[in-house]
């Protein structure tokens, strides 16, 4: 998902204003309202906004490797998430798998711009699980 | 939160003045506003209570009463749950649809991001929580009041459940997910040999330890339905909930999670049911998430819970779900 940032920055603007500083006004007193939730809002809202800003620092990079990679295979419809996307999920609709490498390639891009450890197979004895 | 409307409604309650004390709320549970607080009344009583009552806007639009139910289903059993005390399905009580339970002393929850959120005692912890699991499954969903349902119904209903919540709220393409739905169409699993008490929610973070190897209580009966038992071992199971360990549920081995959830429930995991399960877990992840975002990018939210579930959980299934598609 492109991270819809002016919404996001709304978002955090508004969950600042109408949330925490309230809360934090109160903190101290022990009958305040929303204090724990207070710390818990603040924290998330920090890492969103950080999130957000790796994404207005990687995210055109990143858009423009992914169009160049599928390019070859998608031509003029490759440029843009959604015109990409909508184009190589006609394909895999279709059939043409030839899709799937560039969706787990741009997944797996996404994904690394959060910093965050890669995915782990939960694995077992067990047959037919495919995660 | 209107402490008032706890203090007249316990006081009615009890038969004498209470007042609230402490009155906290939690930051945790998206799709309820969770609080917990001090009644202490004029006698001396004093008991500590945890409320959860409808946010405004939430994850996950859910039934009142059944969250309720279960919980009530469960109380006093083998499955450790909060003991309730009130359900209220309008806004008298608590301000808004809500009810009320004991709070249970010194539990302590896993958090998403952390990496070993139940140390050395993961496996003891694990071993409870995937026999509790299989306890749930072992129950009439008749004693939770929930509506009899045909097992050859269970798997198509939840996905139609998540399709018609993606219809509702998708506002992108999303060419991974809808080839993954058009696999689970395509390619429905056996009925399960019964109807289960489903939880809906089952993973690691909704669950209370005390932080010495025992489980407290489950938590967050929200989305509990009549189902196939394989779809709450399967989001039980998935690697979003791994805490990156390669474990089930940050805590025990794949296969000894299933075997205790398989000498607990009297069930057996059929691999073709789980295989199909597995792939409708991470559908409904991302599902939920893109309901998340949506939320936000409609302006009906400001949470940051919802902004982070619409993000990092979003890639995470998108990712593992574009790689489980390469398997089929």
């Amino acid at each position: 998902m492109s991270l819809p940032l002016p919404a996001l920055l709304n978002a955090v603007a508004a969950a600042l204003a109408n949330e925490v500083a309230p809360a934090l006004q109160l903190l101290g007193q022990p009958e305040a309202p929303d204090a724990n939730y207070a710390g818990g809002t603040a924290a998330t809202a920090a890492m969103i906004l950080m999130l957000a800003a790796a994404e207005a620092a990687g995210g055109p990079a990143r858009e423009a490797a992914a169009a160049a990679a599928a390019r070859p295979l998608l031509g003029d419809a490759a440029a843009g998430r959604d015109n990409r996307m909508a184009a190589l999920g006609h394909l895999l609709a279709a059939g043409d798998r030839r899709a799937l490498p560039l969706l787990i390639a741009e997944a797996e891009a996404a994904y690394a711009a959060l910093g965050l450890p890669p995915p782990v197979r939960v694995t077992g004895e067990v047959t037919g699980g495919p995660a | 939160m209107p402490a008032e409307h706890l203090a007249r409604w316990l006081s009615a309650q009890w038969g004498e003045a209470v007042a609230i004390h402490g009155l906290k709320r939690f930051h945790g549970g998206s799709a309820r506003q969770t609080y917990r607080f001090d009644a202490v009344a004029a006698s001396g009583r004093r008991e500590a209570l945890v409320l959860r009552r409808d946010p405004p806007s939430s994850l996950i639009e859910t039934d009142r009463l059944a969250e309720y139910r279960a919980i009530q289903c469960f109380a006093g059993s083998a499955v450790p749950v909060p003991q309730p005390i009130f359900c209220d399905t309008g806004p008298e009580a608590f301000g808004s649809p809500g009810f009320l339970m004991r709070e249970v002393a010194g539990g302590q929850a896993g958090g998403l991001l952390e990496p070993d959120p139940y140390g050395a005692h993961a496996a003891a912890i694990g071993q409870q929580f995937f026999t509790a699991l299989g306890l749930i499954h072992a129950a009439d969903p008749a004693a939770a009041g929930l509506p009899a349902m045909a097992p050859a119904d269970a798997a198509l209903a939840r996905l139609a459940h998540w399709q018609a919540a993606l219809v509702a709220d998708r506002f992108q393409p999303e060419p991974v997910l809808d080839a993954a739905i058009a696999w689970l169409v395509g390619n429905p699993p056996p009925p399960p040999a019964r109807i289960s008490i489903v939880h809906g929610d089952y993973r690691s973070g909704n669950f209370l330890h005390d932080g010495a190897g025992r489980l407290l209580a489950i938590l967050d009966w929200e989305m509990v339905h009549p189902g196939d038992a394989h779809e709450d071992l399967a989001w039980a199971c998935d690697p979003l909930w791994s805490h990156s360990s390669g474990r089930a549920g940050g805590m025990l081995p794949l296969d000894a999670a299933i075997a205790a959830w398989e000498a607990a429930s009297g069930l057996s995991l059929n691999p073709a049911a789980w295989r199909w399960w597995r792939v409708l877990a991470q559908v409904q992840g991302l599902v939920i998430w893109i309901s998340a975002a949506r939320e936000i990018i409609d302006g009906r939210s400001h949470d940051p819970v919802l902004m982070f579930a619409g993000t990092i959980p979003y890639r995470f299934h998108t990712l593992t779900l574009a790689r489980t598609l390469d398997t089929l």
